[in-house]
């Protein structure tokens, strides 16, 4: 009885231990997200759950990178396996009747050998492949707990190989090996076949050892657990769960107090969630990989950032002088780094949420007066005549002059759709052109359609992603004036940027009319008949723009669009959700290029020329079509490729005359 | 050390200049306006001396109907009191008159240093601190690009033409126009200004009409082009053949 009385008294010593450490490590944080700003994750759950499940189980994230998915699907599974391990491994040690039923202990048997099948391709990943996307991680971290999942997993074959040898001297009953549970019947054997099996010391002894190796470093890993990467073993599912849902594109939630801000400064300028995912991260760089800041060689990896910001949080914890997160956690350099693409959160297999923390964190920059040059002028602008341009607001609406029919102003008379142009639309030379040729079309369709000449500012998307939330809301208040006093059925704007403010940003004002992009617009029309194209018969490649896919989930419309004119779509190999930023948004297109190895745009290009007899690249942003051209120019493919507005190939489908100056080169 | 930084604000030059072209008036109420970019390096180099070596920084304007901004904004930036100097005063208002005001506020005051910008798109000739400092008979320095607290005095670092840099130390008191602060102006967040338009105050002070001399400008008008540039267009054979042209004949081709 004593060796089993010393195991009994064993396992709930280590259990007891494993969960008040594990406990003492976690109770802190939840403090931390206690006092955290508040967010409803909790609506619709229904669907949460299904989506969650979809994640968890259907690995959708994970298997987008093959080998990797694959590898973490072993070990993934493995764990939901090893639970029932530890209920029937503790379960014997307190009751020595229990023994696991035939399939369960081939279940186990076979999934062990997957996890350990998994390791090893985990550290085939680790030590041959190389990705760069682990830059920056802990490997150590990740090698100590790939070694403890392989000793846990060896752990259970030595003490079921041993346990019928074992359990009369130990347990006092008799039992015998399991065929069904196939690798430790076969070390079993051997055991026996070494003489090892029935000597009784011997016997003890492997059982022992086996149990320790696996239920004693399964609590040395739960209590190892808090300061690893491994948390997300507890973590993740519930941040799947909590993922930010509608409306994804909405950057800033309505500030809950008056004089709040959108600056993070501390850890309760966060809310929970937020604090949630510093913890939840696994190092797996899989935001570094698609970030196109960092592919430029700029300072940043959303990866760091949140690797950052939990090291400071953990600093803060363990009694650490807190260091300003802004500017000293996370540098500046990092933070106008970031085009606020969201590439980072499409990529994250747990859902974490980089860009409104990095906006916060600009934001508290801004605050302390620290911006970009260029871009502070930008703001002034803003603030001052309502463009980006430096331009009189009066000469927002001059590239109508030269139009056959002027268009109504809607400060003054109803409209059907409400045209919101945009800065670039607005005021750059060559944009002007396609807003003329867009009037154009809406014309042939016989649109009643107008806009809101002086009356419209910018829409204050990129202002409040720069983190400067009071000019947002100014340049906000601006528009909504005349938004909400003209008459109209429905927003149409060419820009991705200002439809996503009008759409998600200023349902915090209480607006809420809707709004199409053009190439949701322009596929209306035709399918209503009212534009007819006759086929390109071109072959080209889509851009996804950022604000008009990623963050508004407008893939189809742009690409039915184009089947529509007749024109083969090849796509990039980063199209929709993965598509690549050109660059330009978060403000980026007005900082300072510094330390750029390859601009995002060129970057685009070279992969764009990959495709097979694609001479087109289509854009559907105004910023694209400026990006996109300096990008041909800069790498030298004005042979190879154009860029083309989505805009000018239906408006030479349908017949119209496009004037050489709209196509951004010859 | 206590501080003043004097400003004003002046037509934004984004927008025309409102002129009556009949009568030669400028029609100042009907421009917008925006702070003296020279004003904004001059509160910039206050507060980097602030941070330096600790000073006390006061911004001043005189209230010709839009000065509250101003004045909010410099308060958002880290100055620590704000001085509307108030009267029948209009954006018309002379910068010989303007002086005149300042220095009559200043003299009650016991700064230890004035900062202004060096010139401002009205007063092509940096003559608000000239003239301050030469109605109140403080020795003055011009094109000053930085400035240092040392001592009693300060040292600071004037701009010559050709290329040339001087240190000067001065004593105090002393009237500087700043070309430009060591570092570019820090931006106010709209969020920060409103916050201290409403949590702090400007204080207001009575100041009379000064008599001064005056102008009488005869009347404003736009430059009369004498020239304008020839747009070359076409493809690039022609672009290119003309620009030889050009070149040939004005002599500028060698054979």
């Amino acid at each position: 009885m004593i060796g089993q009385d010393i195991l009994m008294v064993l396992t709930i010593l280590m259990f007891l231990s494993a969960t008040g450490y594990f406990v003492y490590r976690m109770l802190p944080i939840f403090r931390v997200m206690q006092q955290a700003r508040s967010t409803n994750r909790l609506d619709n759950w229904p669907k949460r759950l299904s989506f969650m499940l979809g994640q968890v189980f259907g690995h959708r994230r994970l298997l987008r990178i093959r080998l990797s998915g694959i590898l973490h699907f072993f070990i993934f599974s493995g764990f939901v396996i090893l639970l029932i391990d530890i209920v029937s491994a503790i379960g014997q040690v307190f009751d020595p009747h229990l023994v696991l039923d035939a399939p369960l202990a081939f279940v186990v048997d076979l999934w062990a050998l997957l996890v350990l099948v998994g390791i090893a391709l985990a550290v085939y990943q680790r030590a041959v492949l190389k990705p760069e996307r682990y830059h920056g991680s802990d490997e150590r971290d990740g090698y100590i707990i790939l070694a403890m999942i392989a000793v846990i997993m060896i752990g259970i074959y030595l003490h079921e190989s041993f346990y019928p040898f074992a359990a009369p001297y130990l347990f006092h009953v008799h039992a015998a090996l399991n065929p069904w549970g196939f690798v430790s019947y076969a070390m079993g054997h051997l055991w026996i076949q070494m003489g090892l099996a029935h000597n009784a010391a011997v016997a003890e002894t492997g059982y022992i050892l086996g149990y320790l190796l696996d239920i004693g470093m399964v609590f040395a890993f739960m209590a190892y657990l808090p300061t690893s990467k491994h948390l997300h073993i507890f973590l993740a599912v519930p941040s799947i769960f909590l993922h930010k849902t509608r409306p994804y594109g909405e950057l800033v939630p309505p500030m809950q107090k008056e004089d709040e801000s959108m600056a993070i400064r501390t850890f309760r300028d966060m809310n929970w969630k937020d604090i949630l995912d510093l913890f939840t991260c696994t190092e797996c760089g899989r935001c570094q990989a698609v970030c196109p800041a960092h592919a430029a060689g700029q300072p940043l990896s959303p990866k760091m950032v949140i690797l950052e910001l939990r090291d400071a949080l953990r600093k803060e914890l363990g009694g650490g002088e807190p260091v300003p997160l802004a500017g000293g956690a996370v540098s500046a350099e990092e933070l106008w780094s970031c085009t606020t693409c969201g590439a980072c959160q499409e990529a994250c297999p747990v859902f974490i949420e980089h860009v409104p923390k990095i906006a916060g964190l600009r934001a508290a920059l801004l605050e302390d007066g620290e911006v970009d040059k260029n871009s502070q002028k930008v703001l002034v602008g803003w603030d001052r005549q309502g463009n980006s341009f430096g331009q009189p607001q009066r000469k927002r609406p001059a590239w109508t002059k030269v139009l056959d029919v002027p268009i109504k102003d809607a400060r003054k008379e109803p409209v059907d759709w409400l045209w919101f142009v945009g800065d670039f639309a607005s005021y750059d030379p060559r944009l002007q052109e396609l807003s003329r040729l867009v009037a154009q079309i809406l014309e042939r369709a016989g649109i009643d359609f107008g806009i809101l000449y002086e009356g419209e500012s910018n829409a204050g998307n990129e202002a409040l992603r720069m983190g400067e939330f009071g000019l947002f809301e100014t340049l906000a208040q601006k528009n909504l004036k005349w938004l909400e006093k003209a008459e109209y059925n429905q927003i149409f704007t060419t820009d991705p940027h200002s439809f996503n403010a009008l759409r998600n940003e200023y349902r915090k004002f209480g607006f809420e009319k809707p709004i199409r992009h053009y190439t949701q617009a322009f596929l209306d029309l035709i399918e209503q008949g009212r534009l007819s194209p006759s086929p390109l018969g071109i072959r080209v490649t889509y851009h996804d723009p950022c604000y008009l896919g990623r963050w508004n989930r407008v893939f189809d419309a742009p690409r039915q669009l184009l089947e529509k004119m007749g024109v083969e779509l090849v796509e990039m190999p980063r199209h929709g959700a993965n598509s690549f930023c050109c660059g330009a948004g978060g403000g980026r297109i007005w900082m300072e290029e510094v330390g750029i190895k390859e601009r995002p745009a060129d970057n685009r290009i070279r992969e764009a020329l990959t495709l097979d007899a694609v001479n087109y690249f289509v854009v559907a942003c105004p910023k694209d079509m400026s990006m996109f051209s300096a990008a041909v120019q800069s790498t030298g493919s004005e042979d190879r490729i154009k860029v083309v507005d989505v805009a000018e190939l239906l408006a030479q489908a349908v017949g119209l005359s496009v004037p050489e100056s709209a196509v951004a080169m010859k | 050390m206590r501080i003043a930084v004097l400003m004003k604000s002046v037509p934004d030059l984004v927008e025309d200049i409102a002129l009556d072209e009949d009568s030669g008036q400028v029609l100042f109420d009907e421009m917008t306006y925006v702070p003296s970019e020279w004003d904004d390096q001059a509160l910039e180099e206050a507060l980097l001396i602030k941070e330096e070596s600790g000073a006390e920084v006061t911004a001043v304007t005189v209230d010709t109907g839009d000065s509250d901004n101003i004045l909010f904004t410099a308060l958002a930036k880290g100055a620590d009191h704000a001085v509307k100097l108030v009267g029948d005063y209009d954006p018309s208002l002379t910068n010989r008159r303007r002086a005149q005001i300042f220095a009559d506020y200043l003299r009650d005051q016991a700064f230890d240093l004035v900062l202004s910008g060096v010139q401002a798109i009205d007063d092509i000739d940096g003559q608000v601190p000239g003239l301050v400092a030469g109605i109140m008979g403080w020795p003055h320095a011009s094109v000053v690009t930085e400035v240092h607290s040392k001592d009693k005095g300060v040292v600071l670092r004037q701009e010559y033409a050709g290329g040339l840099v001087a240190e000067i130390e001065a004593s105090t008191p002393l009237v500087i126009g700043i070309q430009a602060a060591r570092k570019p102006p820090r931006y106010a967040s709209i969020a920060k200004v409103r916050q201290v338009a409403k949590t702090q105050q400007i204080e207001e002070v009575e100041a009379e009409s000064p008599d001064v001399p005056t102008l009488a400008v005869r009347r404003f008008y736009k430059p009369v082009a004498s020239g304008h540039a020839e747009m070359i267009d076409g493809d690039v054979e022609e672009v290119a053949s003309r620009i030889i042209e050009i070149l040939q004949e004005r002599n500028l081709l060698r054979r």
